[in-house]
Formats: C-alpha cells, sequence, structure tokens
C-alpha cells in the first residue's frame, strides 16, 4: 500500500517527521468507544493524520449540554445519533478514511464484534464501569487500550497492554462508581483526547516512547504533567487471571 | 512521624491541605497503611483510587515512611 500524490500532498507537513510511518498508519484500524468529548478530540485528529480505517461507537444521541466539549457536534446535531454526526464530519475532513459508525453502546454482548479486527482502542467513555467491560475486552482480545479520563481539573491518560503493561484494573479499586454528575471544562476532554490520539499515533506507527506501563496525571488547575509507573498486580481480578 | 498528603482534583475539598492549595501536614505512627492514616484522618479512603510516591503508583496498603510525599487520587470517570 503505498502513497498516492494525493496523500504525500495532504500529509507534507508530517511525512518528514522522524519515525513517521504514514503507510503504517494508514493501514492500520482503530476503534473508538464513546465519541463524547474524549473521543470527538480523538477521532478528529486521528482522520486528519490519515490513519485508515476508524470503527466509532456509541449509542447516544447529541444533547445540547454535550455542546461545551464534543466538537465534533454542532446546535443543528442536537438530537441526532451522534456516530452518525461524527461520521459525516470526519468524512467532510478527510474522506480518505474509511469509517464504521455503529450506534451502540459496548456491553457485554457486543464487545467482541466491536473489537474484532481492530490494532488499537481508543477510550472516549464517561463512565467507569463500561471502561472496566472494555478494559477487561481490551486484555481478553490483547489488543491495546488507550486508557483516558477526565473529571473537575484534571485528567488521566495511559496506554495498557497486559501482559507488557498493568490493566485499568491493576490500579482502579473494582468498587469506584461514577458520581451522578461529572463537573467537566470543556478544554479538558480536548488536552486529554489529543493525548490519546498522540499515545495510538505512536504505537501505531512504532514510535517509541510510549505511555505504556505509566500514567500522565494532568491537573489543569496547577499546571502540572506528573507521569508515574504502573505495575501489574498479580492479583488483578482481571489480567492476572 | 510526619508525612505529607497532596490531593489530587476535587480531593482537595475532603483532605482539607494545611501547608499549600494542595498539601496537609499529617502526624502519624510509623507503620500504617495510607488506609489507615486516611481513616485516623477522617478522611474515607473510598474516595481514593490510587496513591503515588517517588514516580510510582501504589494500593493503599502501602506504609510510608517519615518525611514521606504522598499524592492521592480520585477515581476520574468523565469523557
Amino acid at each position: 500500500m503505498g502513497l498516492s500524490d494525493l496523500d504525500k500532498d495532504r500529509y507534507f507537513k508530517q511525512l518528514s517527521v522522524r519515525d513517521w510511518d504514514q503507510e503504517r498508519l494508514k493501514s492500520a484500524k482503530v476503534l473508538i468507544v464513546g465519541i463524547g468529548g474524549l473521543g470527538s478530540v480523538s477521532a478528529l485528529y486521528l482522520t486528519a493524520a490519515g490513519v485508515g480505517k476508524m470503527r466509532l461507537c456509541d449509542g447516544d444521541k447529541v444533547k445540547r449540554s454535550n455542546l461545551n466539549r464534543q466538537i465534533l457536534y454542532i446546535e443543528e446535531s442536537i438530537g441526532k445519533i451522534k456516530v452518525e454526526e461524527a461520521k459525516k464530519r470526519l468524512v467532510s475532513l478527510n474522506p480518505d478514511v474509511e469509517i464504521e459508525a455503529v450506534p451502540e453502546s459496548i456491553g457485554d454482548q457486543n464487545a467482541d464484534e466491536l473489537t474484532k479486527d481492530c490494532d488499537i482502542i481508543i477510550d472516549g467513555l464517561d463512565n467507569i464501569e463500561s471502561r472496566f467491560l472494555l478494559n477487561k475486552q481490551a486484555v481478553r482480545m490483547q489488543i491495546p487500550y488507550v486508557y483516558g479520563a477526565v473529571q473537575g481539573w484534571q485528567g488521566y491518560v495511559g496506554l495498557f497492554y497486559p501482559p507488557q503493561t498493568a490493566c485499568l484494573a491493576c490500579i482502579l479499586p473494582q468498587d469506584a462508581q461514577t458520581p451522578d454528575t461529572v463537573p467537566i471544562p470543556g478544554v479538558l476532554p480536548g488536552a486529554i483526547g489529543i493525548l490519546q490520539a498522540t499515545e495510538a499515533l505512536k504505537f501505531i506507527m512504532g514510535v517509541e516512547k510510549t505511555l505504556a506501563g505509566r500514567l500522565l496525571i494532568y491537573d489543569s488547575q496547577n499546571l502540572t504533567f506528573d507521569i508515574v509507573e504502573i505495575e501489574r498486580n498479580p492479583n488483578c481480578s482481571c489480567c492476572s487471571l | 512521624m510526619v508525612i505529607y498528603l497532596k490531593a489530587g482534583s476535587e480531593l482537595r475539598l475532603r483532605l482539607k491541605p494545611d501547608i499549600d492549595y494542595y498539601t496537609r501536614r499529617v502526624e502519624t505512627e510509623q507503620g500504617k497503611s495510607i488506609k489507615e492514616i486516611l481513616a485516623d484522618i477522617g478522611v474515607n479512603p473510598g474516595f481514593v483510587a490510587f496513591i503515588y510516591t517517588e514516580g510510582k503508583v501504589k494500593g493503599l496498603d502501602y506504609i510510608p515512611s517519615d518525611g514521606q510525599n504522598i499524592t492521592l487520587q480520585p477515581p476520574v470517570s468523565g469523557g
């Protein structure tokens, strides 16, 4: 699979980046689960970068309260199916990217089908319970999982890929719960979603050094980025079995 | 002994920092776990997802030593 003249023109600015491998990117398939604040941003940048195929999964419709951060949508999107609106916008940005829109939330019943043939998973979810399910599926299928989450002024990014790394369940308690209302300033999922997309691009292209085995903690109020090492939990209920 | 607990994000409101915006000085006994120390100072350990110190994530059963800085992190769930 070579690059056409149009590809060389479109991706001109990134083709000369050290270790950049556009052909590898073009042959990759990315699953984004949840096309909200995080997923909107990851999807936009991966589309712009020229990833080959993307599967978008989300069972929600667009609400007005999404518009402070879910930048794929506009006022006219309200009430419409998110993944369909997202696909329209992304195709208009880069028609060469093959986009599959799945208007479903992830669950035990469709997890196998959703993750089938994917090279990497990006977490765009909005609750801990679904993240545990996605993490479990990623571990089971041995697909790298780019974790992201935001709340208040703070966000997390990680790359989980057992057995080389820990998994999400190695660090979060199994009884962790999502509060009824999660406060989110619109800019924060923007920052975290871009970091997730960056990690996915690096992993796909084999660029050192990723967040594998580490967690990035961004505190936008205090303006700090802490990166901490995560060891596998030998008693993890998910990845040690 | 003394340890310094730093609160990530909204845990700040529960930790009641006294040194700076994020940090609380805590006098405690050698050999106690972070979970026990949190209970001693009236912070429900259930609000803490994990901690980290010296660049590594640890569980709540971690036993700190004198003068150590520990950062507490809440479960962050939105997207």
